[in-house]
């Protein structure tokens, strides 16, 4: 402790104590970052002044992903092998109640008129629907196979989720709760994004070094385009619907993507196989999970440096980072019209007949 | 231990990054990429066991053996057990078994509106504990382990694959491993099944891993002291186990019947099988067809106790010819 200056103890002290005594009104908010140790059932608090592990609670077993409610004032943590919803103080990151007897709840996601809440089962094969207010299940819709990453449709109408074992994007209609359309993507797609324009989304391929560009009105993929390989999830950049951060896991890097151009700009190191992250309310930093590393990095948006790394437990998969102005940055864009000003024309039709899908990285 | 740790996970890192990664990727299989880092650190425990077999039981068994034998021939093959179980064949069963039996048991039940049960649900209070919860774990995963251990030896065919594990005249520290294919494959099914109904999670299953499997590496050496009469009855030690390996002797035909006990001997003692006689007996088995495994290679005694398992299961189903070999 001889090593922290006295405003870093007061912020370790403040935390330990907001956590433990829920002091109710603090004078400035603890800026932390909560990780999920997927394979330890555990989340850590990180300092972001101190850049250290504060504390680490135990959670329900293999905590995946985290997402804030569209109201933003809760954090809901997806604990799958517990089968349970636990919900925090988005500012403290202390537990306030939890929600059993949702299934393998693996992604999560708020349909952006919050309606709907659904939940992507990767390891027991479905998605379920939930009313939102109540988390009252809908319907069950068994998927094969390993559903993992979704996306809402700027219309609210379709929740879009991404077949990670079968290679496909499924389509299903909200009103109805039944599978509108099916189109096989490539290997092992994963995280999907919905653009602005909405007419196209956005498909991470980690079984190959690319991101698909899909035409929804098609329903066919348009377009690859090369980021690195193991292609994995895509966050919006905030406040610029133009860009996009596509994470790379196995080549160990992040694409900074233009959604317009549809192109990569640039391309930031950031080894240990980045998997979720989230944006410093400032909007300079990415605070990225590296799984098998056990730690979280912090990358400087400005220099491409990583900037800090910090211990967390095993296998950190989830990430959030609180306020002033968070909004929910793990997964879908937060709702909000689209923008006319980013509508794009859509680019030039790929020659590739859809039956050569597969083969699309030995032909590029 | 911070560095210690950094360590280990720096050297996990640049396996899965410079060669394990690339070549799931190269041939397709991102599907196991999670699954990726669990299998690579099961390997790296099994070589830091290697290690402690080499550099700290090896040694213990040349100062002071609790047999002594002119050479280590039937010991040899032992040694090819062990590389196999620790460095292939265990990881790779983690690897097959472990996981797919946990998805497709959850999602079975969900078909039927059920849900497994998991521990925090059973016993709340326990959920908010990681080292009590790890401690009852450690206890009923052990519990497993004797029960197990019990119908290898009371079941026919079962014994008939586990007494390769008995065969064996010359029990050193490399003899834990020697088990047929097929029990390993029986054995880590169980485990699996146990390990998801009581809630283990990787990162527990790797320090229950490691700890179960050196004290059970350790109790085999062939070395003529234990833990003391006290701490014996908490640990299992090479003295309770090596009486485990005895050979079945006229005056004491079911000897090998007690101290089935893999890490903690209060099993033994609750249901009655524990026996502290502290006497030297030559260990094997008293069966001329088991007895002939002594010699073998790894492939032949694989294919011996193919042979007996086939044997055991035939004559599971006619147990009257047998009863009566006049008929
Ligand atoms: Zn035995
Ligand atoms: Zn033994």
């Amino acid at each position: 402790m001889s090593s922290f200056s006295p405003r870093q103890c007061l912020a370790v002290v403040s935390v330990i104590l907001g956590a433990a005594l829920a002091v109710p009104a603090m004078a400035s908010p603890p800026q932390l970052a909560i990780v999920l140790n997927s394979d330890e059932g555990s989340l850590s608090i990180v300092d972001r002044q101190s850049m250290k592990e504060v504390d680490k609670r135990p959670i329900g077993r293999e905590p995946h992903h985290l997402m804030l409610t569209p109201d933003g004032k809760e954090l809901i943590i997806g604990s799958t092998a517990t089968n349970e919803l636990t919900f925090l103080d988005p500012v403290t990151g202390e537990m306030r109640r939890r929600l059993r007897n949702i299934l393998d709840p693996y992604q999560l996601g708020f349909s952006p008129d919050g309606k709907w809440f659904v939940t992507a089962a990767y390891r027991m094969n479905h998605v379920d629907i939930y009313e939102a207010g109540e988390f009252r299940l809908v319907k069950r819709l068994p998927l094969h196979s390993l559903p993992s990453h979704m996306a809402f449709t700027r219309d609210n109408k379709q929740v879009l989720v991404t077949m990670q074992g079968s290679n496909q994007l499924v389509a299903i209609d909200l009103a109805t709760q039944e599978v509108a359309w099916t189109a096989d993507v490539g290997e092992a797609p994963a995280g999907v994004y919905a653009m602005p324009d909405g007419r196209r989304v956005l498909i991470g391929l980690t079984g190959e070094d690319a991101v698909a560009v899909l035409d929804l009105e098609q329903k066919r993929v348009i377009k690859w385009v090369v980021t690195g390989r193991g292609a994995h999830n895509i966050f919006r950049m905030p406040g610029d619907e133009t860009r996009v951060l596509v994470t790379n896991r196995v080549d160990g890097s992040i694409s900074l993507f233009d959604t317009t151009k549809l192109e990569v700009i640039d391309t930031i190191r950031a080894p240990g196989g980045p998997d979720d992250l989230d944006f410093t309310p400032d909007g300079k930093q990415i605070w990225v999970t590296q799984r098998w590393r056990r730690r979280v990095m912090a990358i400087d948006l400005a220099t491409r440096q990583i900037v800090a790394t910090v211990n967390v437990g095993r296998s950190p998969h989830g990430i959030y980072i609180n306020g002033p102005g968070t909004v929910s940055r793990s997964m879908s864009p937060p709702p909000e019209a689209a923008d006319p000003r980013t509508a794009q024309t859509p680019p030039k039709a790929s020659f590739l007949p859809q039956i050569l899908a597969p083969l699309a990285p030995l032909l590029r | 231990m911070q560095g210690l740790i950094d360590t280990w996970v720096d050297v996990q890192s640049w396996i899965l990054e410079t060669a394990v990664h690339p070549l799931l990727f190269r041939f397709g299989y991102m599907t196991f990429f999670e699954d990726a880092p669990f299998v690579v650190e099961t390997l790296m425990l099994g070589v830091v066991q290697i290690a402690v077999i080499l550099l700290v039981f090896r040694p213990l068994e040349r100062l002071a053996p609790a047999e002594h034998w002119p050479d280590r021939k039937l010991a040899r093959v032992d040694v090819v057990y062990t590389l196999l179980s620790k460095l292939g064949l265990l990881p790779f069963i983690v690897f097959v078994v472990l996981y797919p039996v946990n998805d497709w048991l959850q999602e079975s039940v969900r078909d039927y509106d059920l849900m497994l049960p998991t521990v925090e649900q059973v016993v709340p209070w326990l959920r908010d504990k990681p080292l009590l919860l790890f401690a009852t774990y450690f206890l009923l995963y052990d519990l497993a382990g004797y029960l197990l251990h019990r119908m290898q030896h009371a079941v026919p065919w079962w014994w008939a694959l586990h007494s390769l594990h008995h065969s064996q005249r010359q029990v050193t520290c490399w003899s834990d491993d020697r088990n047929h294919v097929l029990d390993d494959v029986l054995a880590s099914f169980y485990f699996a099944v146990v390990a998801l109904l009581i809630g283990v999670q990787p990162s527990q299953y790797v320090a229950l891993l490691l700890v179960s499997r050196l004290v059970e590496s350790f109790s085999h050496a062939n070395v003529r002291f234990g833990f003391g009469r006290v701490l014996d009855k908490l640990v299992v030690d090479p003295w309770f186990h090596r009486t485990h390996h005895a050979r079945a002797s006229a005056s004491k035909p079911h000897i090998h019947d007690s101290n089935f006990g893999a890490v903690l001997p209060v099993w033994d003692l609750l249901f009655g099988t524990a026996v502290y006689d502290y006497k030297r007996r030559p260990t094997g088995v008293d069966s001329r067809d088991a007895d002939a495994d002594n010699g073998k290679g790894w492939l032949g005694q694989q294919v011996a106790v193919l042979g007996r398992l086939g044997r055991a299961i035939i004559a599971s189903f006619r147990p009257r010819r047998l009863a009566h070999p006049a008929e």
